[in-house]
Parts: structure tokens; C-alpha cells; sequence
């Protein structure tokens, strides 16, 4: 599977994560496994609503509970049991073992503090300094992310800030106390076009640098051709293919992949809201077919698809791929 | 600096409010309200003595000439003599405000505070077992009626059937007997027992019923920071639970909270009093007003509505000035 030279920094197991909601109990995540290697970058893409942030929330044990609950499997972090773990234990592995950016940089930051003093309360979380010397970190954080005289920026509350610049705000918050795996869910679906691709490259050379393991979620493929080595793709709330990214983008073996391949030029101009990237609709989790989850919009689905589940296979190309009939 | 000046500017623009609150009172207190023609003449007068009298009572002035005429009236503060007792209305409110300052103060400051605690600790057990039975309190707080809940309490704290019998059932602090030689410290512990003896009662009486609405309102505010993002970003980096509620949550919640709290204070110390000084026999304004409606005192009914108008107005102002304060999204340029 991956190299036996490097060990994995986080390894997932079965994980089934439950929600209960009005329309019954339903499964966000449905035996999800996978790892991430120490360094390693690592993409997660699909649909909105196939279970990418609730397999990072799980991660840091961040499901909202209620309603969810993580029902099954394990997670290991850095040799952290995390399903195990009491919340105040969980408390010190958050943002020391691994960090997480979130997609909405305008809400993600409190208003009413000024970003100096949420960065040093971080920093006071998991380091026995001073004010004075978590402040210091801080300014030398945020040059660390680029952010011009940090030390005027310190002072200031997020609205004083861009998009971008509270984002890398973000970053320099989530990095401060140099995690070993940073979880980034779609660190730049709000950010302006320009501004991007800047801030994914910052999120990238700090991972090569720090040699951070890195998640990188985002439902736009194009982003983890440039700044992942392996992708995995989920659907409704399972991972359906998983490969090197240079082998899914030239060979993606499932269906839905295909789709997605095809769709980045759709999502580079900015129209996912309103058109979907693959024709029909995704299938409520609440009531789902019985067969494979994606043969309602299958090009090749064939009866065999609609009766049966298909399992993760390996592929001969060292991947893994869940369609009967892939390409 | 900058606050004096926004506190300036924002009373330059209540103006007009102000204006249109004092002619609301206007039209429909003096305007509407008793006639007194008939008091004073009594049944069967001749329409030369209506017209005198009219006269006198300035009744036979233009409505706007009237209408300034009240208005010189708020800012001199002169609403004239009380009817029933003669007594000037300035002066009865200087001797009542006091005393329903200081028979609100205690009850205003526990409701709020333990309203913001229950509301902290329900919001952090939320959906859970605790919570529940705090919500339950609370609307079951709601539903009694204030009425109910000061007898009630008068029953059980004051009277030998109730559970004790430590404090009396009406009146206020009367000045202190002339020893000669007491010392300050005797004075003042005269004073310290008899305030809390006759305030303890209609505090708890007044905790009763408003804790129930400021825990539901408060835990509502709380419940909507804690499914705000910066709270599971607070979270994400390890920031404990104690902190994220008292630190940030609290902070944001305040805004809302903080405005409701500014907002109730004109009907608290004015108006609100009402049921707890006429049931407790304190000469406080409530007392007066209660009195002053039933009796038909008009000066007194103009003084109170009108003063609780613009102390809304005030109080108005106030919110924003610390809602400046708190959220530093907003700016004094405003
Ligand atoms: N707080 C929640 N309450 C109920 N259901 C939830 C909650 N969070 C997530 N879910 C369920 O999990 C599914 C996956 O959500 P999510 O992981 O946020 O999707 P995405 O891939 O877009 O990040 C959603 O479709 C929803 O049904
Ligand atoms: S299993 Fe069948 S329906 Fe499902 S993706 Fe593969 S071909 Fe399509
Ligand atoms: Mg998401």
C-alpha cells in the first residue's frame, strides 16, 4: 500500500460517524479508512455533502454531539487513540498534534477579540509562556504566513482584515504550535479567485517546510493536482476511489471521478452553485438505494449496480476503487 | 473622548423622538385624558362658570400654544402641584425615585446576574437533563402571575402561617428614633436592617418571576454564539470549555444581552414597580403613580409617563454607546 519506510501520522479505520436528525438516524460516514503518512499531503474531493468535514471534524473528535456521535472504527493520531480519548485529553491534542483551517475565514475568527489575543490564547493552550513571549510567536507566526507588519495586524479585530489575510491568519493560528497533520477544509472556497491560489500556495510550502502532514479538502480538483500526491474521492459518505493524484487525473477508474475530472473547468469558473457537477442528484442519506449509491446517475449502471453494494477493491495500479465495472 | 461626543451626537439626533414622545404623551394625557372642568365645578354648572374655569385650566388655549406649554413644563421639570395633596410634583418624585431605586436595585441585579449564569450553565448542558429542568423552571416562573407570587411570598415569609415569620408584611424605612448619643455606626445599622427586612421579600418576589424570562432569553442568545463558527475554531486549537463560555461566548452574548438589560431599566425604577410598592406599602413612585391614577392627579400622571419616555430615550442611547463598546465592528462614526 504505502511506502514501509514512513509511518503514518493518522490512520483511519472503519469509521462510521452517525447524525441523528428529523428524517431518522442517518450515516455521514459509512466505513471510511484510510492514512496519512508523516509529510505526506493528501487530498479529499466530492460533492457538497458527502461527509468531507465531518471525516476532519471526527479527526479532532469535533462532531457536535448531540446529534452526532462517531458509532464505529478508530482513529488513530500519532498514536492517539482519538475515539478513546476524554474531551479534556482531546483538548491538548487539538491544535498541538493537528490543526485545522476552516472554509469561512469571515465568521471563523471571534469579532469582539483582536486577532493578537486569540493567537496567544492558542499558543497559551499548549505552551507555559508569558503574554509578552506568545505574543512574540505570534508576530513571528504571522510573518511566517507573509502577512505584512504583523506588528500592527496583531492589534487589529478580523473585520480590519481581507479574506485572504484573515485566512492566512487562520493558517498562522492553526500552525503556531507546529502540528504534525494540518486538516484544511476548503481553506479557499470563499476566497476571492485571486487570492486562491496565493493562499493555497502559502498552505503548501509551510507543509513542505514544517513537513506537516496535510488533508486538503475541496470538492474543486484542480487545487489537490497541485499540491497533493494522493487523492481520495467520497460519495455518500464513502470513499469510492482512492489513488496517486498523477494516476486518478490520467486514469480515474470510477465513474464518478470521471465526472468530476471532467467538471474542473466548470468549477474554475465559479458555477457550482448553481449547476451540479455531475447530471441528477445525490442521494438522500436518509434514504438511500439499495445498490451501488451512485447508480442513479451512473452512464454504465447496470442491474448487477442497482442490487449490490460495490466494496473498496485494490486496483492493479496500487489505488482502490469501489464500482463493479470500472474503467 | 469619543464616547461623550457619539453619547452628544446621538441625543442631538434623538430630538425628534423625543418630540414625538412627548406629543404622544401630550395628546393622549392632556389632551384626552380627565377633564377637570367638572371636579371642580361639581353637577349642573352655567356655561359662564365652564368658560371661567376653561379659562383658568388654559383649557381654551390653541392645541399647539397647550402643547409648548407641556413641553416648558418637562424641561423646567414643573408638572405643578398634585391635585390631592398640593404637594409639587418635582418634589414628591425627589423623595419617591430614591426609594424605588433602592427597593428595585437588588432585585434588578440578582435577575440579570443569576439569569446569565442559569442561561450559561443550561446553554453548555444543552438538549441534556439539566437544561431541561431549567426550561421547565423557567416557563413554569413565567406562568404564575406576579400577583399570585407576591401574596404567595407575603404568606410565607411574613406571616406565622407561611414557613417563617422574619419580616413585615408592608412598609418602609422610617427615620431612625432620636437617641441623642447613637453612634454612625448604630445609625447605619439601623438603616442596613430595616432596607433589607422590608426589601428582601418583594426581591425575592420580583427574582421570581423575572428570572424565568431573562434565563429563557439569555440561554436563546447563548445557544445561537455557541453554533457561531469561531466557537468550534475556538475549539479546533484546544481552547477549554470554560473558556470558550465565559470568554467568548459570553462576550458576543452580551451585546444582545447587555441591551435588553439597558432597555428594561426606565420601567424597573418608574413604572415596573407598581404591584411590588402598592403591595408592600413602599412610597415609592410606583406607589405614587398608582395612586395618582386612581385619583385622577393628572400633574403627577403627566411627570411619570413623560419622565419614563425620556428616560427610555436615555436608556436608548445608552445601548448604543455600549454596544459600542463591546463590538468593535462597529465604530463611533457612525
Ligand atoms: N450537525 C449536523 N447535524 C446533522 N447532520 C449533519 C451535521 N453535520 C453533517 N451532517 C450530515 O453529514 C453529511 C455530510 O456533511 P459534511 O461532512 O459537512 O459534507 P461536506 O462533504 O460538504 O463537507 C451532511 O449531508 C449531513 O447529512
Ligand atoms: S458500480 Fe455500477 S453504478 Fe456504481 S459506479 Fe460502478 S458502474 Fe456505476
Ligand atoms: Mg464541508
Amino acid at each position: 500500500m504505502s511506502e514501509s519506510t514512513s509511518k503514518p501520522v493518522l490512520s483511519i479505520q472503519d469509521l462510521v460517524v452517525e447524525f441523528k436528525t428529523e428524517a431518522g438516524l442517518i450515516r455521514a460516514l459509512d466505513g471510511v479508512s484510510f492514512e496519512v503518512q508523516e509529510g505526506e499531503a493528501l487530498g479529499i474531493v466530492g460533492e457538497s455533502g458527502c461527509g468531507k468535514s465531518v471525516t476532519a471534524l471526527s479527526i479532532l473528535k469535533l462532531i457536535p454531539s448531540p446529534p452526532g456521535r462517531i458509532a464505529g472504527g478508530s482513529i488513530e493520531l500519532d498514536g492517539v487513540d482519538v475515539v478513546a480519548q476524554p474531551d479534556d485529553e482531546m483538548r491538548k491534542v487539538r491544535g498541538q498534534l493537528a490543526s485545522m483551517i476552516f472554509q469561512e475565514p469571515m465568521t471563523a475568527l471571534n469579532p469582539v477579540f483582536t486577532i493578537g489575543n486569540q493567537m496567544v490564547e492558542i499558543i497559551r493552550v499548549h505552551q507555559k509562556v508569558s503574554k509578552a513571549v506568545a505574543k512574540k510567536q505570534a508576530i513571528e507566526m504571522l510573518r511566517t504566513v507573509n502577512i505584512e507588519s504583523p506588528e500592527q495586524r496583531i492589534d487589529q479585530y478580523p473585520h480590519e482584515l481581507s479574506g485572504g489575510m484573515r485566512q492566512r491568519v487562520m493558517i498562522a493560528m492553526a500552525l503556531s504550535c507546529s502540528p504534525k497533520l494540518l486538516i484544511a477544509d476548503e481553506p479557499t472556497t470563499a476566497l476571492d479567485v485571486t487570492v486562491q491560489a496565493q493562499v493555497m500556495e502559502e498552505i503548501s510550502r509551510l507543509q513542505r517546510e514544517m513537513n506537516m502532514g496535510l488533508i486538503l479538502i475541496t470538492h474543486d480538483l484542480g487545487v489537490i493536482a497541485e499540491s497533493c500526491t494522493r487523492v481520495v474521492v467520497m460519495y455518500c459518505g464513502k470513499i469510492i476511489e482512492m489513488a496517486e493524484t498523477e494516476e486518478l487525473f490520467r486514469n480515474p477508474r470510477h465513474p464518478y471521478t470521471r465526472g468530476l475530472l471532467d467538471s474542473i473547468p466548470r468549477i474554475r469558473e465559479k458555477k457550482l452553485e448553481t449547476l451540479p457537477i455531475i447530471e441528477g442528484m445525490v442521494p438522500d442519506l436518509a434514504n438511500l438505494p439499495k445498490g451501488c449509491r451512485f447508480a442513479d446517475r451512473c452512464p454504465k449502471a447496470e442491474d448487477h449496480c442497482r442490487e449490490n453494494e460495490p466494496p473498496l477493491e485494490d486496483t492493479e495500479s496500487g489505488g482502490k476503487v469501489a464500482c463493479f465495472i470500472p474503467n | 473622548m469619543e464616547t461623550l461626543q457619539f453619547a452628544l451626537r446621538k441625543l442631538l439626533y434623538s430630538i425628534p423622538l423625543l418630540f414625538g414622545v412627548t406629543f404622544i404623551s401630550f395628546f393622549l394625557m392632556v389632551y384626552h385624558g380627565p377633564d377637570l372642568t367638572y371636579t371642580i365645578l361639581g353637577k349642573n354648572p352655567t356655561p359662564e362658570q365652564i368658560a371661567e374655569v376653561h379659562r383658568d385650566l388654559g383649557y381654551d388655549q390653541p392645541f399647539l400654544k397647550r402643547y409648548f406649554l407641556f413641553l416648558k413644563e418637562i424641561i423646567t421639570f414643573d408638572f405643578g402641584s398634585s391635585i390631592s395633596s398640593g404637594e409639587k410634583v418635582s418634589s414628591i418624585l425627589k423623595k419617591s425615585v430614591p426609594v424605588s431605586f433602592m427597593v428595585a436595585l437588588p432585585a434588578f441585579i440578582l435577575s440579570n446576574a443569576l439569569g446569565i449564569i442559569l442561561a450559561l450553565y443550561a446553554a453548555n448542558h444543552r438538549g441534556k437533563k439539566n437544561d431541561k429542568i431549567i426550561m421547565v423552571m423557567a416557563a413554569g416562573g413565567m406562568s404564575v402571575s406576579f400577583l399570585m407570587v407576591v401574596i404567595a411570598f407575603q404568606i410565607m415569609f411574613c406571616t406565622s402561617y407561611g414557613l417563617v415569620d422574619w419580616f413585615p408584611v408592608q412598609g418602609w424605612i422610617s427615620p431612625p428614633p432620636n437617641y441623642p448619643d447613637a453612634t454612625t455606626g448604630e445609625i447605619l445599622y439601623y438603616y442596613w436592617y430595616y432596607y433589607w427586612s422590608h426589601v428582601t421579600v418583594p426581591t425575592l418576589a420580583s427574582v421570581f418571576v423575572a428570572l424565568g424570562y431573562n434565563t429563557r432569553f439569555f440561554r436563546a442568545v447563548i445557544v445561537e454564539e455557541l453554533n457561531k463558527d469561531y466557537v468550534r475554531t475556538a475549539r479546533a486549537y484546544g481552547v477549554s470549555n470554560r473558556k470558550i463560555m465565559i470568554k467568548h461566548v459570553l462576550k458576543n452574548a452580551m451585546i444582545p444581552i447587555s441591551t435588553r438589560i439597558i432597555i428594561t431599566i426606565p420601567f424597573v425604577i418608574i413604572a415596573g414597580n407598581l404591584v411590588v410598592e402598592k403591595f408592600f406599602g413602599i412610597p415609592g413612585v410606583g406607589l405614587v403613580t398608582y395612586d395618582a391614577i386612581t385619583n385622577g392627579d393628572l400633574p403627577i400622571v403627566k411627570a411619570v409617563v413623560t419622565s419614563t419616555a425620556v428616560l427610555y430615550v436615555i436608556a436608548l442611547i445608552l445601548t448604543d454607546i455600549v454596544y459600542k463598546m463591546i463590538d468593535p465592528r462597529t465604530s463611533y462614526n457612525q
